[in-house]
């Protein structure tokens, strides 16, 4: 009994969506009927999160497939040939053969306002450095995982982000284009098919991630390109994007640095709380903004201005300074060119490597390439010069020596 | 979920307490003073069996010694010579890159400077030269009362007692401005921390300023059996809370309701844990891998360093 | 006879106190304070109580009569003393300032930490009330110093001076 209904119910259910299908103006006659007018709204329509372009379905179900080991060999060698052997390059995991059909990028000629593109990083650690004078700095340390650039979008084409808190300004709208920048090389039965489509024009095996940086027009890379910690150099300044730390429903205390309440003094189940929320009168209702408990974390967030003291150029490596770089080890960030307008960020700007660094041929690097003012762990000991000090003319002294001139 | 499980294979075929032995973090002392290592001499014969199983499985990982006519130790004891070489076993920041990347910049240090075997317990002169003083260079000598944390952030604290005032010092191991460390005295305690010379009698931690290095006659490092006094409470640490095997009187200055307290934070079954000791321990084939990544550079610094000495 | 059954019976009550509610023969009246000594109290701020370590005639006096001198003011933004730092103590009745020579507070690498609070006496124009500083002192003390001594204040690197030992 139950079996049959359900099966007239699909049906139904078939016929409907057969319907809309060929009669899509019927169905939309009838919908009109249904919607009540709203005249006003209190609450302001924001716009959506739009979701962008590229953004299609990543993941795919795991099932089994049946497949005979010769299969999976089959597809492995197909693998293979298409992007070649699985090789370690610089401690990532990827495929061997290089990108086919790059065009060569040609070196690009600094103006101000030029925004090159930024780079996908996992955080992989913190540790100490020295600087030369025996200050002990804590750095973290960013490994530039198998970047590569992935497409294009012209300005014209750019549709921008909407995010609920900023809407973008119009002054940037048609100004710069977006570089798709996929990192990490993976086998394609990972993902699903559409999204190995993305890397087809390109030639790239399918990437772990993708990201979308906004570039002004002259500083495009074509597809392909790989892109390294030379890209930046020691000395520079940075900005690193990373997801925060999940820490889950927190109280304010944790959460905004609330001082809570008293331990003791009368004071009953209130000791961790936020206490007053809004005033009577007039206002009598919450304020937007309200500092309360409620998720924390989980939030991209950008930590400005924090300067390269190294790089290895044989793991694609930066040591930046700070040890609050958001996110948990291992988890992925965005490094940026710094934004900041201060002087000591703007110094030295034109000269980086524009679009990006071009390799030459027979050039090698070292294998760590230091700031100015950081000491090499290979560096003798640090020495302070022994001065003679004269001796100070304190306070009293001066004030005896000004008496006694009068 | 596969590799857990080997390595909990792993455990339970050498058995906790070779694991202890082999793989202790020893170096986050908070987390182990509760559950101190096992007494010496359980631990001398842990080593035996230890050596000789591991001969047994031809896995032997034996060093050639340093000094003619000395016995060479194996892979696992080597494992406590250089502690901070070894990252923390929390699962969450570990990264072999960056753990490579560091132990690199550790050889680099020690191709320079000369870091000499110590242990909590052994008394060092540490010279580093210092911005504030006026021949910009400052000496302390000491007896080391903790190691802390591994890698590049490597430190240890040295306690003296001068002008009858306990003084201490807390050294970054890797920081440029070291000049020298010399051991003058090697030895280990029965614990894996000293803090509670803090409330012992200044006899227990007063080193003359002009000590000189004892001559070792063998290469084993001897434990040192003495039991400290404290003095009366009020401590700077509740000490009772702790089974400490180094401590004499603990139990003559706490209240019933503190040994009550003590007993029942007593936590005999935790040995038996072996989700615990997978948890804080490196597996032996980790620690052996990391030994023969660093093992050669290591002894040739140090030999280098040896003949620049003699 | 009595007397000797009895420290018998409480050298056991030691061992088995678990099962006996037995005051322990070990314990002085000291063990029955019960307040926390935990790393918090380590740290210098008002009320806290301090060791004169310079050889000042009052200082000596005070420590003593075993009425060490108490942290009433610490001059700087956080309340908290640290090495280098000038606090107002009262002494026997009197008011008088003082600079911090060692800290009982966890310190960062190569400060030392130790024992006990130290601190040297002054008056108000930074000269030491006693003429030598009996225990060793950080050597960092004096960059502090001389960084907080300005032309028209008070001159605090006089205690340098007095200073027979730097760490």
């Amino acid at each position: 009994m139950m079996a049959a209904l359900r099966a007239r119910a699909i049906s139904l259910f078939q016929g409907i969506l057969c319907n809309s299908k060929s009669n899509s103006s019927a169905l939309d006659v009838r919908f009109q009927v249904c919607v009540t007018q709203v005249r006003s709204h209190k609450i302001i329509q924001i716009p959506r999160f739009r979701h962008p372009y590229w953004h299609v379905r990543k993941d795919r179900s795991h099932y089994s497939e049946n497949l005979t080991a010769e299969n999976k060999e089959f597809i492995q060698e197909t693998i293979a040939k298409e992007f070649g052997p699985p090789t370690v390059v610089s401690g990532v995991q990827t495929y061997g053969s290089p990108v086919k059909n790059v065009t060569k990028v040609e070196p690009v000629e600094w103006f101000p306002g030029i925004r090159r593109t930024s780079t996908i990083a996992r955080k992989i650690g913190i540790q100490p450095m020295w600087l030369k004078d025996g200050t002990r700095v804590m750095c973290t340390l960013l490994q530039i995982v198998d970047n590569h650039v992935v497409k294009y979008n012209p300005p014209e084409n750019v549709i921008p982000l909407r995010r609920r808190e900023k809407v973008v300004p119009k002054k940037a709208l048609g100004r710069y284009g977006a570089l798709v920048v996929g990192a990490e090389s993976a086998d394609p039965q990972e993902f699903t098919k559409n999204y190995c489509g993305l890397f087809r024009e390109s030639g790239l095996p399918p990437k772990r991630r993708l990201a979308r940086f906004l570039i002004s027009p002259q500083a495009v890379l074509p597809p392909g390109t790989p892109l390294n910690a030379m890209h930046y150099r020691a000395g520079d300044y940075v900005d690193v994007t990373g997801f925060t730390i999940m820490r889950g429903f927190q109280g304010v205390m944790k959460r905004w640095g609330f001082k809570g309440m008293r331990a003791t003094h009368g004071v009953t189940k209130t000791h961790r709380r936020p206490g007053n929320i809004g005033a009577g009168g007039g206002k009598a209702r919450v304020w937007p903004g309200k500092k309360m408990p409620g998720h924390m974390g989980g939030k991209t967030r950008t930590l400005r201005g924090l300067k390269i003291l190294r790089i290895n150029t044989e793991y694609n490596v930066l040591y930046v300074i700070g040890q609050n770089v958001p996110g948990q080890i291992n988890s992925y960030t965005y490094i940026h060119d710094c934004l900041l307008q201060h002087r000591w960020v703007r110094e030295a700007k034109d000269a980086r490597p524009l679009p990006t660094y071009i390799p030459k041929e027979g050039e090698t690097h070292p294998e760590d390439i230091y700031a100015a003012d950081v000491h090499p762990f290979d560096g003798s000991s640090i020495m302070y010069e022994v001065v003679d000090t004269p001796t100070v003319r304190t306070g009293a002294k001066i004030a005896k020596a000004k008496g006694g001139k009068k | 979920m596969a590799s857990c499980l080997s390595r909990l294979c792993l455990t339970s075929r050498l058995g906790g307490k070779t694991m202890r032995t082999i793989g202790c973090r020893g170096l986050n002392t908070s987390h182990i003073s509760m559950m101190p290592k096992s007494s010496s001499s359980e631990s001398t014969t842990d080593n035996s069996v230890e050596k000789e199983s591991s001969k047994k499985r031809g896995k032997s990982t034996q060093v050639p010694s340093y000094e003619q006519g000395k016995v060479s130790r194996s892979g696992v004891e080597l494992r406590f010579k250089y502690p901070e070489m070894f990252p923390e076993p929390h699962m969450i920041w570990r990264n072999p890159i960056k753990e490579k990347l560091e132990r690199k910049d550790m050889l680099a240090r020690r191709s320079r400077i000369y870091i000499p075997e110590f242990y909590v317990g052994s008394v060092l002169r540490v010279s580093l030269s210092n911005f504030h003083q006026a021949d910009k260079t400052s000496t302390f000598v000491g007896i080391c009362i903790q190691r802390n944390e591994c890698g590049l952030k490597a430190n240890f604290i040295l306690r003296n007692v001068i002008d009858n005032l306990g003084v201490e010092v807390k050294i970054e191991l890797y920081d440029p401005r070291l000049l020298k460390i010399e051991v003058l005295r090697l030895e280990k305690r029965l614990d894996t921390h000293l803090r509670y010379l803090r409330d012992a009698p200044h006899e227990f931690s007063t080193f003359p300023l002009d000590m000189k290095p004892e001559i070792r006659r063998t290469d084993d490092v001897p434990l040192n059996r003495i039991k400290v006094k404290l003095n009366p409470r009020p401590w700077t640490e509740n000490w009772y809370k702790y089974d400490f095997k180094g401590i004499d009187n603990i139990e003559d200055q706490i209240t019933n309701k503190m040994n009550r307290r003590r007993i029942q934070l007593r936590k005999p079954w935790e040995k038996y844990d072996m989700m615990k000791t997978y948890r804080e321990t490196l597996p032996e084939e980790e620690i052996n891998e990391i030994l023969s990544e660093i093992k050669e550079d290591v002894e040739e610094h140090e030999q280098k360093h040896r003949r620049r000495i003699n | 006879m009595f007397r000797s059954l009895l420290l018998v019976f409480e050298r056991r009550a030691t061992t088995m106190s678990v099962l006996l509610n037995i005051r322990s023969s070990g314990c002085s009246s000291a063990l029955w304070r019960s307040f926390h000594s935990s790393p918090t109290t380590h740290r210098l701020q008002k009320l806290s109580r301090l060791r004169v370590v310079d050889n000042s005639e009052l200082g000596k006096q005070a420590m003593m009569e075993g009425k060490p001198p108490k942290v009433i003011h610490v001059y700087n933004k956080t309340g908290i003393g640290t090495v280098g730092d000038v606090v107002l103590c009262a002494v026997k009745g009197m008011k008088k300032k003082g600079v911090i020579v060692g800290c009982k507070a966890q310190q960062p690498s190569y400060i030392p930490r130790t024992d006990s609070n130290n601190v040297v006496l002054i008056d108000d124009n930074g000269a030491p009330l006693g003429t030598r500083i009996v225990v060793p002192v950080p050597a960092s003390l004096r960059t502090i110093l001389k960084e907080k001594t300005h032309a028209k204040g008070a001159d605090y690197t006089k205690i340098l001076s007095i200073a027979t030992r730097f760490i």
